[in-house]
């Protein structure tokens, strides 16, 4: 009875802003679509809304929205096609590289200090960050 | 398309000894929505109120649309938008007659189907006389009275004062409606950071009557940033980076507030100094604004009594 209900098309309902917060519009925008990407929520071809119209639904800047896909772009979560529109990328064409790589380690390494400084064993840590992948995985 | 719509030279107005506006240099681009900012008293609606050629520069000129100031046609003005600060309206006219009124100088590019769109949404009859409506309501007639003309330049003095977060957003959401046709342009005075953050791509800030930044938002937010240094024993008393605004010492830190100063420099900088640590604080923009515009002081605004 009804089409399957797709949040690529309600994007202006569960994108948030918060001016007052230290992260740029265009970065809030860009990070709430690639974790919705990373959770597969949105998946390989899916058409992103247009930036005018997801600009009137956030009520923000287009030329925001624009930068926001522009950086989705250049971290090959999404490919323009020339008048056509932008569109999640297929995950198998992504390549990470050295430099990807580094701060991923980076950043574990971080959340692994903070972790061990607060007291954690060392497999509660992993048990914990196996839990975190599956909430992002698991359908 | 990088045309200038709005521009001046050395605008400057006295009133009396006391400067409001001083040498303003201003280029606005076509096409955005620029959020025009500064400290209560800092000039703004003088320097607008110039720009519109309602108040006579002392020295200096600016051009709307490439018209001067001074010299606005009627042919010019049918397309530029301004809203007044306080939204002064007509108080005996009704929202039917007030409209009448406003189409007469624009003619033919009146959008009666949008003003009575707007009108139906914010619940509102023609037949009410505006000295009836409240604050709110009477911000929305002159939304839908700014939007019907479809201006190609809007400036709106502090449209959203004193008005609650669902009427503000519904002038953001007028302004963004409106930048989306081709070449239009929208330049609006606000204190609330957050609304200039949500919808504008440019900023401007004034201060004391002074121009202090002119720029995209995007490089207003990268450029001014807030280092905090550690040092292992006693932080220097002097010392020089370049871009330095303000500096807040005490006996092992410093916490210094930069200007366009790149992470590299800031790096070089702390190995010279010889400091322990450093980190780069992330400001959202009304931290920002504080920072740039504010002296910095030597006491506290409040003592508080040591208990």
């Amino acid at each position: 009875m009804f089409d399957k209900i797709r949040l690529i098309d309600l994007m202006g309902l569960w994108v948030q802003i918060s001016p007052g917060s230290d992260e740029p519009v265009y970065v809030q925008v860009a990070e709430q679509i690639s974790e919705a990407i990373a959770r597969g929520e949105l998946s390989s071809g899916d058409k992103l809304p247009p930036v005018r119209k997801l600009a009137a639904e956030l009520v923000i800047n287009p030329n925001t929205v624009a930068r926001a896909y522009s950086r989705l772009e250049q971290a090959g979560l999404v490919v323009t096609k020339t008048g056509s529109g932008t569109y999640v990328s297929d995950p198998k064409l992504r390549k990470a590289d050295a430099a990807d790589f580094n701060i991923l380690t980076e950043r574990m390494d971080t959340l692994i200090t903070r972790g061990l400084n607060l007291g954690l064993e060392q497999q509660d840590l992993i048990e914990m960050f196996k839990t975190r992948v599956e909430k992002f995985t698991k359908k | 398309m990088t045309e200038t719509v709005l521009e001046s030279q050395s605008l400057t107005k006295y009133f009396g000894k006391t400067v409001a506006v001083d040498h303003l240099n201003l280029e606005i681009p076509r096409g955005c929505i620029c959020g025009f900012v500064g400290r209560n008293g800092a000039g703004k609606t003088t320097a607008i109120k110039l720009m519109l050629g309602l108040l006579k520069p002392t020295i200096g000129s600016s051009k709307l649309l490439g018209c001067d100031s001074m010299a606005l046609t009627p042919v010019i003005r049918q397309r530029i938008g301004y809203v007044t600060e306080g939204h002064r309206l007509f108080r005996w006219m009704s929202i039917g007659r007030l409209e009448k009124f406003q189409r007469a100088f624009f003619q033919k590019q009146w959008d009666e189907r949008l003003f009575a769109d707007m009108l139906e949404y914010f619940g509102l009859s023609k037949k009410q006389k505006i000295k009836h409506l409240s604050n709110g309501q009477r911000a929305q007639v002159s939304l839908a009275l700014a939007l019907a003309p479809n201006p190609e330049l809007l400036i709106m003095d502090d449209p959203t004062l004193g008005l609650d977060a669902a009427i503000r957003r519904q002038f953001l959401a007028g302004m963004i409606e409106l930048i989306m046709r081709e070449g239009r342009t929208a330049l609006f005075s606000s204190h609330i950071l957050g609304d200039v953050e949500r919808v504008s791509d440019r900023i401007v800030v004034i201060d004391k009557g002074r121009l202090r930044a002119n720029c995209t938002l995007e490089q207003f937010r990268n450029s001014v940033k807030k280092v905090k240094v550690a040092f292992a024993d006693r932080a220097p008393t002097e010392f020089e980076i370049e871009g330095l605004l303000n500096c807040r010492r005490s006996e092992k830190e410093l916490e210094l507030v930069l200007i366009g100063t790149d992470s590299n420099r800031i790096n070089e900088w702390a190995k010279t100094v010889g400091a322990e640590k450093y980190q780069i604080v992330q400001m959202n923009l009304e931290d920002q604004f504080i920072e740039y515009t504010a002296p910095a002081s030597k006491g506290k605004l409040f003592r508080w009594e040591e208990i």
